[in-house]
C-alpha cells in the first residue's frame, strides 16, 4: 500500500472528523491544538505503521455484564480497544493520548484496566490473549523539535528513538479484585457519595509528577471555586482569605490556554446576527 | 453493535462508513434539537421570511396562525413559531411532501402553511454554513439513506426496538427497512402505554404488527407475552385494569379492537396490605395537606430511602393544584423539585446567577413594551438585578470581584474602539491584511489601552500565529486582531464557574454534600443552567468580544434573545429529557416524564382530564395519511387520556394515593369512580402500609474504566458535577482533541481494514 497515499487520506480524514466535531458541537479548536492532534495521527502511522496495518477489529467495545456490587448492584463494565488478531495470538490494543513516559512512571494505574480487558475478552470470546498494550499517541518533545527542524536524518533518528508503545504484561490473577473495588466505586456513585479529596490529598504529588494534585488535576477543574478543600489549600498559605481569593479567581489558565481559547472562538464558525435580538 | 435512541442511531447511521464504497464519506448534517429548532425558526429573519415566503402579512401572521391551529387567536409570536414547529414535525413524520398538496388543499390557511414548510425545508438545506436537519427529518435522511443503499439493510443482523408502542410510520420503515436483510426483528411495547401521538406515534403499528411482518418481511412474528407484572402490588395493578376496561375498546367497523385485548396482567407479587389509598375528600388545600402529613411522616420515619421515592404525577404541571400541593408539602417541612412547573429561569439558582452576570455585564435599556411575555421577564430580570445587589452588599469580595469583571468589559469596549479609530485614522481597512511588521507596534503603543489589551496584542503566541499565516500566505486580518486582543478573558461559563465561590452557592454545592438530609436541588438546577450557558456559547457567542459590546449587542443578543427565548418557551412538559432525581426533594413530574419509571409511593395529583377531541394538527394530517387502522377521530382524546392515566398509575409499586378534591369544577373523571369509592382511606393506610424499603431495582448501569472508575477514584466531587449533575466544563479543548484523534485512527483503522479485504 502506498504510503503517501495513507497519508493524504489520513489528512482527508482529519479535516473531515474536524468538521464534523465542529458541526456537531458548535466549537472549534484552536489552531495550535489542532496541529498537535494531527502530528500525533501523523506520526502514529509513521512510527506505528507495522500495528496499524495489522489491526483487525478497531475501536471494539468491550461489554463484562452481570456484575454485582458488594451492596448488590447489577452493572455493566465497558471499555473501548483495538484487536490485531493473528493466527497464533491475539494483542489488545489501549489507544491514549498519553504521554508514553507518564505511563511507564504510572504503569500501575493501567495494569488493572488492561487486565479487566483481558477478562473481558476472555468471557466473551472463550479466548485467551497473548498480550495488551498501551500505545501513547502524546509526541515527546524531542520529536516534535525535530519534525520541526526539517532534517529528515534527525526526524528519522528521533522518531526511531521514541517507544510509544508500552506492554503491560497482564494477569487474570487480581482481576476479581479489581472488579470488587470497580463495583464498590459503582456502589458510591449510586449511592451519591462524592466527597472532595482531602486537603492533604491536594498537597500531595503523584509518582513521576513534579507537581502537586491541586495544580495537575484542580487546577484544570472548574468545579474547584466551589471546593471546600481547594479553598482551603488556596487561601491557606496568603495572608487573608479575600486577597487570596482574589488570586485564584483571576487565574484563568496559564497564558497559553486562555489565548488558545481565545483564539478557538475567533475560528469557530460564526453565527450572529442581530435577527436574534 | 449499536445502542441507543433512534435519534442518536440515525445519526449514527448517517456518518457510518460501513454502509458507504471505501474512501467515501458523507457529511451528516448539523442536527437542530428541539431547542435550537425553536431558536432557529423564531429568530427575526428565519420568520419574516417564512411568512413572506407564505404570503402571510408579518402584522397578523401570528393571529392568523394560532387561530386556525390552535384553541384561540393570539398575537404572540412565541405561541405561533410553537404551532408551525408542531405542524412542521408532523408532516415531516408522516414523509408528507408540501409542494403537490399544497395545490389541492382548498382552505387558504393550511395552503400558506404548507408553502410555509417548505420554505423552511429548503432553508434547512441552504440556511447554514453546513445543511442543517431536525429531529422529524433525521429519521428521514436515515430512511432515504436506506433505500438508496441496498448493502445497508445487511448492516446488522438483529434489530430489536423497544417500547414499540411509540414509533411513528417513518420510524416503522426505519425498523423494517434495517430488518429487510436479516428477517430478524423483535419489538418489544405495551400499546396501554402509548403516549406519543402528539410526536406521529401510532400504537396500530404494535397493535398490528404481526400483520405488518407478514407483509413487509413475508414471516409470521412469534408471540410472547408478557403479562406478569413484577412492580405493583396486586391492589394497584387491579385498579390500573380497571380503568381500561371501563373503556370501549371495539372497533365499530370492523373485526377486532383499537388494542390488545387478550392479556390478562397478572401480579407476580402477593397481596399484603391496602395498596390504592385516597384522603378524606375535601377542599384541595385540606387534601393536600393531609397527603402532605403522610409523605412527611414516611420520610420521617425512614419508611422511605429518601424523599425522591415519592413521585407526584399530573397530566400538566401548570396547574393550581400542583402549586397547592407544593405549598402543602412545603408547610411540612420537605423541599421540591419541579423545575417544569415554572420557567427554569425564575428558580432561585438560575436567579441568583444570572442577576449576578446582569450586574456584571449591565442591560441596555429594554425598549418598549411588546407584550405581556415581554414585560413579565423584564420585571424576572430586573428582580434579579436588584437580588444580586443586595449579594454584593452582604459580601465584599463578591462586590470587588464584580466591580473587576464590570471594569474589564467596560475596557473591553473601550479598547476595541480605540483600536478601530486607529485603523481607521491609518485607512487600514478591517478586512486587510494584518502586517505586524507595520501595525503592531502601532496598536500596542496606543495610549489608553488597558494593561490587558497591550499584553494580548504582545503576546508570543499571537506573533507566532500571525507570522505562520502571512508566511502561508494566508494572512489574519486587522479585525481578527482587534478581536483577539480585546477579547475578554473569561467566556459566561468562567463567570460562572467563578461567581461559585461566593454567597449563596458555595451553600447549594455543600447541601447537595452533606451527609446528613442531603439536598441536591441546587445543584441539579445549577448542572442545568451551565448547559444553558454553553448552548448559547457554542451556537450564539463563545466569547465576550469588545466588538461585541459595541452597541451592547452581546447583552442583547444574551439577555433579550436568549434568555428571553428560553423564559417565553419554558420548559416542555411531554420530552423525555433525563431530568436529574435530586435527593432530597419531592420529585413533580408530567405522566409523560415519568414513563420508564416506578416509585415506591405514587401520588397522582389530578383525577381530572378532559377530552377536548383531536387536535387540529391530527385533523389536518388524517386524511393526508394511510389511516384504514387508525383510531377514529372523534375518540383519540379519550383513548389518549385512558392511557394516560394507566401509566400514570402503574408507576406504583407500593402505594397509590388518588385523591379527590371537593369543590367547582373539580369532579375526576367518571372511569375514576368506583377505583376512588373503593380505595382505603390513607389515615387506616397510614398504620399499616409497608414500603419496600432500599430495595435496589432498576436495569444495570454501564461503567467505564477511565470515564468512569478512574475518574471518580480522581476525585469524587469533580465526578459527580460533571458527570452526575451534568455541568458543562468552561474549556472543552481537551475532550474535543481525544475525540478528534480516537476517530481519525478508527477511520485509518477502517481503511486499512477494508484494503485488505478487497486485496
Amino acid at each position: 500500500m502506498n504510503a503517501d497515499n495513507v497519508e493524504s487520506l489520513l489528512e482527508e480524514f482529519f479535516e473531515a472528523n474536524f468538521a464534523e466535531i465542529q458541526a456537531d458541537r458548535g466549537q472549534a479548536l484552536a489552531p495550535y491544538v489542532r496541529d498537535t492532534a494531527f502530528l500525533q495521527v501523523q506520526l502514529y502511522w509513521r512510527r506505528l505503521r507495522d500495528i496499524a496495518e495489522r489491526v483487525t477489529e478497531t475501536e471494539v467495545r468491550l461489554l463484562l455484564g452481570g456484575q454485582r456490587t458488594p451492596e448488590g448492584r447489577p452493572f455493566t463494565i465497558e471499555g473501548i480497544v483495538d484487536v490485531v488478531r493473528e493466527e497464533q495470538k491475539v494483542t489488545l490494543y489501549d489507544i491514549k493520548t498519553h504521554d508514553a513516559a507518564y505511563v511507564r512512571d504510572n504503569v500501575d494505574q493501567y495494569v488493572g484496566q488492561l487486565n479487566l480487558y483481558a477478562h473481558i475478552w476472555a468471557t466473551l470470546y472463550q479466548d485467551v490473549l497473548q498480550e495488551t498494550a498501551i500505545i501513547c499517541t502524546a509526541v515527546p518533545e524531542v520529536v516534535r523539535e525535530a519534525m520541526l527542524s526539517g532534517k529528515p536524518e534527525l526526524e528519522e533518528r528521533a522518531l526511531g528513538a521514541w517507544q510509544p508503545v508500552v506492554p503491560l504484561p497482564f494477569s487474570l490473577d487480581n482481576v476479581k479484585q479489581t472488579v470488587e473495588e470497580f463495583g464498590s466505586v459503582v456502589d458510591a456513585i449510586e449511592r451519591h457519595h462524592f466527597p472532595p479529596r482531602s486537603l492533604a490529598a491536594l498537597q500531595s504529588r503523584e509518582v513521576g509528577q513534579k507537581s502537586r494534585f491541586a495544580t495537575v488535576i484542580c487546577r484544570n477543574c472548574d468545579a474547584r471555586f466551589s471546593c471546600p478543600s481547594y479553598r482551603e489549600y488556596a487561601t491557606g498559605s496568603h495572608g487573608t482569605v479575600e486577597s487570596a481569593l482574589a488570586v485564584y479567581l483571576r487565574d484563568y489558565g496559564d497564558d497559553p490556554d486562555r489565548e488558545d481559547f481565545t483564539s478557538a472562538a475567533l475560528e469557530a464558525p460564526v453565527n450572529l446576527s442581530d435577527d436574534d435580538l | 453493535m449499536y445502542v441507543g435512541t433512534v435519534h442518536s442511531s440515525c445519526q449514527r447511521l448517517l456518518a457510518d462508513r460501513k454502509l458507504l464504497p471505501p474512501g467515501k464519506r458523507q457529511k451528516p448534517p448539523r442536527l437542530l434539537d428541539d431547542l435550537d429548532q425553536y431558536l432557529f425558526v423564531a429568530r427575526r429573519g428565519t420568520w419574516t421570511l417564512l411568512c413572506e415566503k407564505a404570503g402571510l402579512d408579518a402584522a397578523s401572521a401570528a393571529t392568523e396562525i394560532t387561530a386556525f391551529l390552535g384553541s384561540r387567536p393570539s398575537q404572540s409570536k412565541h405561541e405561533a413559531v410553537t404551532a408551525c414547529i408542531a405542524l412542521f414535525n408532523r408532516l415531516s413524520e408522516e414523509c408528507i411532501d408540501p409542494n403537490p398538496l399544497k395545490d389541492r388543499t382548498s382552505d387558504s390557511t393550511f395552503k400558506k402553511l404548507l408553502t410555509m414548510y417548505a420554505a423552511y425545508l429548503e432553508l434547512l438545506k441552504v440556511g447554514g454554513s453546513v445543511p442543517q436537519t431536525d429531529f422529524a427529518l433525521l429519521q428521514q435522511n436515515a430512511v432515504a439513506l436506506l433505500e438508496e443503499n441496498p448493502d445497508a439493510a445487511r448492516r446488522f443482523k438483529h434489530i430489536i426496538v423497544d417500547e414499540y408502542q411509540d414509533t411513528n410510520s417513518i420510524q416503522e420503515r426505519l425498523f423494517f427497512g434495517l430488518a429487510k436483510g436479516s428477517g430478524n426483528l423483535c419489538v418489544v411495547g405495551d400499546d396501554d402505554q402509548a403516549l406519543y401521538r402528539f410526536r406521529g406515534a401510532t400504537v396500530e403499528n404494535f397493535v398490528r404488527f404481526p400483520e405488518r411482518c407478514k407483509t413487509i418481511l413475508g414471516t409470521a412474528p412469534t408471540e410472547i407475552p408478557l403479562v406478569r407484572n413484577y412492580r405493583s402490588r396486586p391492589g394497584i395493578v387491579e385498579a390500573a385494569t380497571r380503568w381500561l376496561n371501563a373503556y370501549a375498546w371495539k372497533r365499530e367497523s370492523s373485526e377486532g379492537y383499537y388494542r390488545v385485548v387478550e392479556k390478562s396482567i397478572q401480579p407476580e407479587r402477593s397481596a399484603t396490605t391496602a395498596s390504592v389509598t385516597k384522603p378524606g375528600r375535601a377542599k384541595s388545600e385540606v387534601c393536600c395537606a393531609e397527603v402532605a402529613r403522610f409523605v412527611a411522616g414516611l420520610v420521617r420515619d425512614k419508611r422511605v430511602t429518601d424523599a425522591n421515592q415519592v413521585g407526584f404525577l399530573y397530566p400538566s404541571l401548570k396547574s393550581a393544584h400542583v402549586t397547592r400541593m407544593i405549598d402543602a408539602l412545603e408547610n411540612e417541612g420537605l423541599r421540591t423539585y419541579a423545575p417544569r412547573a415554572q420557567p427554569f429561569l425564575a428558580t432561585a439558582e438560575a436567579t441568583d446567577m444570572l442577576g449576578l452576570f446582569a450586574l456584571v455585564l449591565g442591560i441596555p435599556d429594554m425598549g418598549f413594551t411588546k407584550g405581556a411575555d415581554w414585560l413579565s421577564f423584564n420585571s424576572w430580570l430586573r428582580a434579579a438585578r436588584r437580588r444580586a445587589i443586595q449579594l454584593t452588599t452582604e459580601h465584599r469580595g463578591l462586590a470587588a470581584f464584580v466591580t473587576e469583571r464590570q471594569a474589564e468589559v467596560a475596557s473591553a469596549r473601550s479598547d476595541f474602539d480605540r483600536l478601530s479609530r486607529v485603523a481607521e485614522d491609518r485607512k487600514w481597512a478591517k478586512s486587510d491584511a494584518f502586517d505586524a511588521k507595520r501595525m503592531l507596534r502601532v496598536f500596542a503603543e496606543q495610549p489608553g489601552l488597558s494593561g490587558a489589551t497591550v499584553r494580548n496584542l504582545l503576546s508570543r503566541r499571537l506573533a507566532f500565529a500571525l507570522e505562520r499565516r502571512w508566511a502561508a500566505n494566508r494572512p489574519h486580518t486587522v479585525l481578527y486582531v482587534i478581536q483577539r486582543a480585546t477579547a475578554i478573558d473569561w467566556s459566561l461559563l468562567d463567570l460562572f464557574y467563578r461567581l461559585t465561590a461566593f454567597p449563596p452557592f458555595p451553600e447549594m454545592f455543600a447541601s447537595a454534600e452533606r451527609s446528613d438530609d442531603p439536598d441536591e436541588g441546587p445543584i441539579a438546577n445549577l448542572g442545568l443552567l451551565t448547559q444553558y450557558l454553553s448552548r448559547f456559547m457554542d451556537r450564539r457567542a463563545a466569547i465576550v468580544s469588545g466588538e461585541l459590546l459595541q452597541d451592547d449587542r452581546f447583552q442583547r443578543l444574551f439577555f433579550f434573545g436568549y434568555l428571553y427565548a428560553l423564559y417565553k418557551r419554558g420548559e416542555s412538559e411531554y420530552e423525555d429529557a433525563e431530568d436529574p432525581f435530586p435527593k432530597g426533594r419531592v420529585p413533580f413530574l408530567t405522566v409523560h416524564q415519568s414513563k420508564g419509571l416506578e416509585f415506591p409511593v405514587v401520588v397522582v395529583g389530578n383525577l381530572r382530564k378532559d377530552d377536548k377531541g383531536a387536535t387540529k394538527i391530527e385533523r389536518l394530517v388524517r386524511p393526508l395519511i394511510d389511516s384504514r387502522n387508525s383510531e377514529p377521530l372523534d375518540r383519540l382524546g379519550e383513548y389518549d387520556i385512558a392511557r394516560l392515566y394507566y401509566v400514570a398509575m402503574t408507576r406504583a409499586e407500593d402505594l397509590l394515593i388518588l385523591p379527590e378534591y371537593k369543590g367547582a369544577g373539580c369532579q375526576i373523571n367518571e372511569e375514576f369512580r368506583s377505583i376512588v369509592d373503593s380505595a382505603a382511606p390513607l389515615s387506616a393506610a397510614a398504620n399499616t402500609v409497608t414500603i419496600t424499603h432500599g430495595k435496589i431495582s432498576g436495569a444495570p448501569g454501564t461503567y467505564s474504566y477511565t470515564g468512569d472508575y478512574l475518574a471518580f477514584r480522581r476525585c469524587p466531587r469533580q465526578y459527580a458535577i460533571f458527570r452526575t449533575f451534568g455541568f458543562v466544563p468552561s474549556r472543552s479543548q481537551t475532550m474535543l482533541f481525544g475525540t478528534l484523534v480516537h476517530r481519525t485512527l478508527e477511520d485509518l483503522h477502517d481503511h486499512l481494514i477494508r484494503q485488505r479485504a478487497t486485496a
